[in-house]
């Protein structure tokens, strides 16, 4: 079938225009912060820095405890996503391939565990918290950002796990592998991607979160990332050089995170897809 | 990061015989038995996981909206329980419907407008060639990986009243009175740039997802709607749209979960107001809780809340709940 | 409102002070618990910009050389700093020591999160002023230390009045527009920054026009927004915030307006006189263009009148080191440090006879003739949730001057301001 030059240029120059609309944002985010202060207050914006200084970089980084915020934004997020997708992965293997009594049940249960709003619940987590005198550590906030992303995490995996063909396990099962081995060996490579995709979501949700660590952890040592760059822009008011670097800055872990998993993700989910 | 249907893509068939089956004896029989235990000690971390961390704040709060807690009452660790009393207050104030009202409103805007362009964009995606198609992948990608907080930060500074890049195209364009506007001097405006921020990060989710589920259709039922003689139309909606349909209605469910609790957006943006006219549900109870000291009262208003949206998704789970029957 | 009081602080008493008065508590603490403390750390809350680096610093080595033991400032930043602080009272390890508001201070002595300092009062607190010493006390008790309390007057850029060619400092009202007119046709300077949620400065407006923000009813405190004395005082707000390009939705800790004057593109502020001191930080090279005047008021005989903002020093109820924290206060409320803080931020000392060190300080001399006719808000338990954001008041700031009538946007907050003042406890 031909289409007509229109029915060809049309959806071109649309996504041209999308493209535009969906990046610029974070173009603009990474411009001001590489542009000197005149550029950025300049009656006419300047649409592409062309003299660029690290300086607001320095102001961000310089900021106290910096470091420590990375450190413990890192650690929160990382143990937060590798607990959930562990624990994950089994229920979902249950729920996906398994047939047994009250598993609607479960399925619906996670489906309403996803549902939590979290942030009208932070002063009961904090008393609870509070009580089990938690406060300060990164225990607590672990364990609930582990929470926070399991639900999604389990019935995204289930779909994941369900789309590995069966036949795979079985004849590997056939082949003199125990159940173990064969989960092991063949749906464990073959979940990979699925794996991967899973836990940018939850990588994004625990990098994130910040009115729970803002009542419970008040001692600088116990801060993350989020407290940091909000507190930032109080301090830094209408210094938007050196708060659009600290956005920058705490962007770019998960923009490098996506752009490097999102594509192995579509393509794995995709080409599972069109095989099974 | 994929949606997946509730229905799971190869079908019923695949639940079939879990626990292998096969021939009796008294070994396979020990073995079917700890099988038929098997999912359940497998769920067991998650369910115990739920239980603790969710299950207990979660009732945490809702003994606490029985209770009359305020500064003194948290730092003086008392319990002083006023029955329904903050029930009583919450439901019959004008002010707590106006904002269940508004939330809902906001909720329904956004969503709808979530959805209708990001499956335009999706199919959009399906139909252009290779290169295009990456171009504008990589433009979503960036969208959907922005941390909310850096986004609404950055968002701010678009919107900035001086020196924000919008206000300078709007009087480039023209409009000269908005060379100055504050973006957060009224209700409207406000829920304008919040509205703009939201759809904007959650597009991508939609739309990726979207054209991924459509890659997946079987060329063959193209051919067989045009071998019937189906037109573009036709096709598009007796082959396109069911096939999609369980993917619409799982995001769907998705976005109207995540749009209802946006409250980092809203807070960050202008803290509900001005004059707490752009307050949504979790923003109200976050300030009437945490921020006014009423903490029996903010509790009450997070029930409420969870309620309110179970309301509003009952009717999917309703679905995914017959669903799974029918699989079983 | 308690300006009557307020006077007692004497202006007379603050430029001829007898110098004498007050001795040296260097030696009279408990020298037999000296060395008991050794290895502790006592932890304390001060509010950003309330006291010089310098100052904490001499304030911890004094402590250290008396008790053995260490003191670490956290500095807290006043938005949302309620929250903050209730939830830490409620804690197992609360901070030792904190400053607050005096405002706040009520709401805080009723919750019973605050160390009764009876002891401390009658060991070093004898000579405290009385109208400072005021919203220490709540029902009979000392509930806080009084530490300072602070008038906020007009900083200027004497370089930008300069270039204005004005030679003479205004009087009047009328003659600060008129100047504040003449930099903004002159100069290319923003004339003021005043953002439109500067309460603290309506707030003093509003006593200067004799009226108050709220009144009561019965028992109860209502709003009062509605009176037209009220409303005079926020058209006058309004008519020089009409020459500020500050944001009329914005305090002016949002940006700190010590940073914006920093720039050197404003003619002046109105604030406290360690605000210049942010801008002294920001950048250096302003301080030689840093001036200060009295707020004039509509006639030349009466400054304007002020919100008397201060803040007291608190123990923690919960804290497990009430004897060091006590001896932390003796430390820091000595004569010494005392003076030491007068001299530095231009504030006014918690005794008359430490107004000496006020001498020679331009803020403060200019702070000082205003300080007579200054007020504060109610000193009721109940007015802490006024401050909650979002604030009813500065709501009705903005509402006014974003084009709504003082009438009407009195009406629209006037049932949260109600309900604020009515919460219960």
């Amino acid at each position: 079938m031909k289409r007509s030059l229109f029915g060809r240029v049309w959806p071109n120059a649309t996504a041209v225009v999308l493209f535009i609309g969906f990046v610029f944002p974070v173009y603009w985010m990474f411009a001001t912060a590489l542009k000197p202060r005149g550029d950025i207050l300049a009656d006419n914006p300047v649409w592409f820095p062309t003299d660029i200084t690290f300086e607001h970089f320095e102001t961000a980084t310089g900021a106290d405890h910096f470091w420590t915020y990375v450190t413990n934004s890192l650690t929160v997020t990382v143990l937060a996503v590798v607990f959930s997708l562990i624990i994950a992965l089994a229920g979902s293997f249950a729920l996906a391939r398994m047939r047994f009594k009250g598993r609607r049940g479960f399925i619906i249960g996670f489906m309403l565990a996803q549902m939590a709003p979290w942030e009208v619940m932070v002063i009961a987590m904090y008393m609870i918290v509070r009580d089990a005198s938690m406060l300060n550590s990164l225990v607590p906030l672990t364990l609930f950002y582990m929470m926070m992303i399991l639900p999604f995490t389990i019935l995204t995996l289930r779909g994941f796990v369900a789309a590995v063909p069966k036949e795979l396990e079985e004849s590997a099962m056939v082949d003199g592998c125990t159940r173990a081995q064969a989960f092991r060996r063949v749906i464990l490579p073959l979940l990979a991607p699925g794996l991967m995709s899973t836990s940018l979501f939850g990588f994004i949700t625990a990098w994130n979160e910040f009115a729970l660590v803002l009542v419970l952890n008040k001692d600088t040592e116990a801060k993350t990332l989020p407290l940091w760059l909000s507190s930032f822009q109080t301090q830094f008011g209408d210094d938007w050089g050196a708060t659009m670097a600290a956005s920058s800055l705490f962007a770019i872990p998960i923009l490098i995170l996506f752009v490097f998993l999102q594509r192995k993700a579509v393509s794995g989910l995709t080409a599972g897809a069109v095989k099974g | 990061m994929t949606v997946q249907t509730e229905r799971p893509p190869s079908g019923p068939a695949d639940v079939r015989k879990a626990d292998g089956g096969g021939s009796g004896g008294p070994r396979t029989r020990a073995a079917s038995r700890a099988g038929a235990l098997a999912p359940y000690l497998l769920l067991l971390p998650a369910v115990a996981a739920s239980v603790l961390l969710l299950g207990w704040p979660l009732l945490k709060d809702v003994l606490l909206s029985f209770q009359n807690l305020n500064m003194a009452q948290l730092i003086q660790h008392v319990t002083e329980w006023n029955g329904v009393e903050n029930y009583k207050e919450t439901l019959t104030s004008e002010q707590f419907w106006r904002v269940t009202l508004r939330s809902i409103l906001f909720t329904a805007a956004n969503v709808a407008l979530i959805m209708v362009l990001g499956t335009l964009i999706g199919l959009l995606l399906a139909r252009l060639g290779r290169r295009m198609r990456f171009t504008l992948l990589i433009g979503l990608v960036l969208a959907w990986a922005m941390p909310v907080v850096a986004a609404t930060t950055v968002y701010q500074w678009l919107f900035a009243t001086r020196y924000g890049v919008v206000n300078w195209v709007l009087d480039k364009l023209g409009w000269h009175s908005m060379a100055d506007y504050s973006w957060t001097s009224s209700q409207m405006s406000t829920f304008f740039v919040v509205t703009l921020l939201i759809v904007w990060m959650s597009i991508p989710f939609v739309a990726i997802n979207l054209y991924a589920a459509t890659t997946t259709i079987p060329g063959e039922l193209y051919e067989a709607a045009s071998l019937d003689g189906a037109g573009v139309w036709r096709s598009f909606t007796t082959v396109t749209m069911p096939f999609l349909r369980p993917f619409l209605y799982a995001t769907t469910f998705l976005e109207i979960i995540w749009v209802f609790k946006a409250f980092v957006q809203v807070y960050t943006f202008n803290e509900g107001g001005p004059d707490r006219l752009t307050e949504i549900l979790p923003v109200y109870a976050y300030v009437e809780g945490v921020g006014n000291q009423h903490y029996g009262m903010g509790a009450a208003i997070a029930v409420l809340t969870i309620l309110i949206l179970l309301g509003l998704t009952a009717y999917y789970l309703r679905i995914v709940l017959k669903q799974e029957e029918d699989e079983l | 409102m308690k300006r009557k009081l307020i006077a007692a602080i004497g202006i007379a008493g603050m430029m001829v002070s007898i110098a004498a008065c007050g001795g040296d508590s260097g030696d009279d603490g408990k020298k037999a618990g000296a060395d008991g403390y050794a290895g502790e750390t006592l932890t304390v809350w001060v509010m950003d910009g309330s006291s010089p680096d310098q100052w904490q610093k001499d304030v911890a080595a004094a402590f250290e050389k008396k008790t053995k033991a260490k003191v670490k400032f956290e500095i807290q930043t006043w938005n949302g700093i309620q929250q903050k602080l209730t939830t830490a009272l409620s804690e197992e390890n609360p901070p030792d020591v904190f400053e607050i508001g005096n405002t706040q201070t009520p709401a805080y002595a009723k919750t019973g999160g605050l160390a009764d300092l009876a002891d401390l009062k009658s060991s070093i607190g004898t000579d405290w002023s009385e109208s400072l010493n005021e919203s220490a006390v709540f029902d009979g008790k000392q509930y806080a230390a009084p530490w300072f309390v602070v008038n906020r007057v007009v900083v200027y850029n004497k370089k930008v009045w300069a270039d204005a060619g004005i030679k003479e400092l205004p009087k009047t009202r009328d003659e600060f527009y008129a100047d504040l007119k003449t930099i903004g046709d002159k100069t290319d300077a923003e004339p003021i920054y005043l953002p439109g949620q500067n309460w603290y400065h309506f707030v003093g407006l509003a006593i200067g026009e004799g009226a108050e923000l709220v009144k009561k009813d019965g028992d109860k405190y209502v709003s009062n927004l509605a009176d037209p004395k009220v409303a005079a005082a926020m058209e006058t707000y309004k008519k020089f915030q009409a020459l500020s390009k500050a944001p009329k939705d914005k305090d002016e800790a949002t940006p700190q307006q010590g940073e914006v004057f920093a720039k050197g593109k404003t003619g002046a502020f109105i604030g406290m006189g360690w605000e210049a001191g942010i801008a002294i930080e920001t950048n250096p090279a302003i301080e030689k263009d840093l001036g200060y005047f009295t707020i004039p008021g509509a006639t030349a005989e009466k400054p304007e009148g002020v919100f008397l903002g201060g803040s007291n020093l608190a123990v923690a109820a919960g804290s497990k080191k009430q004897e060091l924290a006590k001896e932390f206060l003796k430390v820091t409320l000595s004569d010494e440090f005392e003076g030491a803080l007068a001299k530095a931020n231009g504030v006014i000392p918690n005794k008359d006879s430490l107004q000496s060190n006020l001498k020679g300080n331009a803020a403060a001399e200019a702070a000082a003739p205003a300080a007579g006719g200054g007020g504060t808000t109610p000193l009721i338990p109940e007015w802490a949730a006024v401050e909650n954001a979002p604030n009813p008041i500065k709501t009705y700031m903005t509402a006014v001057l974003n084009g709504k009538s003082t009438a009407e946007a009195a009406k629209q907050v006037e049932e949260e301001f109600n309900k604020r003042l009515s919460q219960q406890q």
